[in-house]
């Protein structure tokens, strides 16, 4: 008996401390994932800074559209105005109605450039994640991407080129002589 | 021959700020009658109620496209002669040999202005 328990104590269990490091490990895994995650600052992305992402759009949707409104209005009614002595004086007036319009840009570039400042951060904080948690983006296509990408493809939506039209007027017009 | 000034022409645009500049270069060029419609789902019912002598679309539209809008024209035996100038910021190659395959007259991509208007509604309404 004396043996046995000498046999039984002189055989160290390896399992244990391996297991109790793997376990410190998960710990430890699992700590990092909760400060990667607090770091995402997800319920301040979505509370604050996404939702005034979509107002300062919104904004400036609706600034370019007055601006535009303004300025077609001045174009024509400088195009109605009758050829007398008052011409200048009245196309003058118009002119000053455009360059006001104009200044929206002014307002729209600087809420323009909050935006981009918001999701370059978030883009930043997406990254960070994705890297702690070694993150893996699912096999195949989102469906709602999907069904996007067919219907673009099926009636040949490119959408406009960054840099100008890809094909110029002139090729065009070749291809209709 | 010399430009039907008189016959109606119908827009088809989205945005109606495009609408609206359209609609004031075909005054400058002496155009009275101007239609519009936003897609081309809107733009089939008016062409099924008046006789348009010329149809000026954008592409991209929702729910149906100015692709989509030229196919069902040109299928179309009432509207087919319908003349169908395309004008778009699609300006890929395959989207212009894509329209011309569906029958469309003449393509000008966006930006564009008022003489190049002209010269296309001229190569296609008054030759």
């Amino acid at each position: 008996m004396g043996l046995a328990v000498k046999a039984r104590s002189a055989t160290p269990a390896p399992e244990k401390p391996s297991l109790i490091r793997e376990l410190v490990d998960i710990a430890d895994y699992i700590s990092h994932v909760r400060n990667e995650i607090a770091a995402l600052r997800a319920n301040e992305l979505t509370r604050d800074r996404l939702p005034m992402a979509h107002e300062e759009l919104d904004s400036v949707v609706q600034a370019t559209n007055a601006a535009t409104n303004s300025i077609m209005n001045a174009a024509e009614e400088i195009l109605c105005l009758p050829d007398d002595r008052n011409y200048r004086a009245g196309v003058e007036a118009r002119m000053n109605d455009i360059f006001e319009a104009c200044t929206f840009q002014d307002i729209t570039g600087q809420r323009i450039r909050k935006v981009v400042d918001a999701l370059r951060q978030l883009e930043t904080r997406l990254s960070r994640f994705a890297t702690a948690v070694k993150a893996r983006d699912e096999a195949g296509i989102d469906p709602a991407e999907m069904e996007r990408r067919m219907r673009d493809e099926l009636l040949i939506l490119n959408g406009p080129q960054l840099k100008g039209p890809a094909t110029p007027q002139d090729a065009i017009d070749a291809l209709f002589d | 021959m010399a430009l039907d000034l008189g016959m109606p022409i119908l827009v088809v645009d989205d945005y109606q700020t495009m609408v609206r500049i359209i609609r004031n270069l075909l005054k400058q060029l002496g155009f009275e009658e101007v239609d519009d419609a936003s897609d081309g789902t809107a733009a089939l019912a008016r062409l099924k109620n008046r006789k348009y002598g010329l149809v000026i679309s954008d592409w991209n539209m929702e729910p149906m496209t100015g692709y989509e809008l030229l196919r069902h024209v040109r299928a179309d035996e009432n509207l087919r002669t319908t003349p169908f100038i395309m004008v778009t910021a699609e300006s890929k190659t395959e989207n212009v040999i894509a329209a011309k395959k569906a029958g469309v007259n003449n393509y000008i991509v966006k930006p564009f202005n008022a003489a190049t208007l002209k010269s296309k509604i001229e190569a296609v309404c008054g030759a």
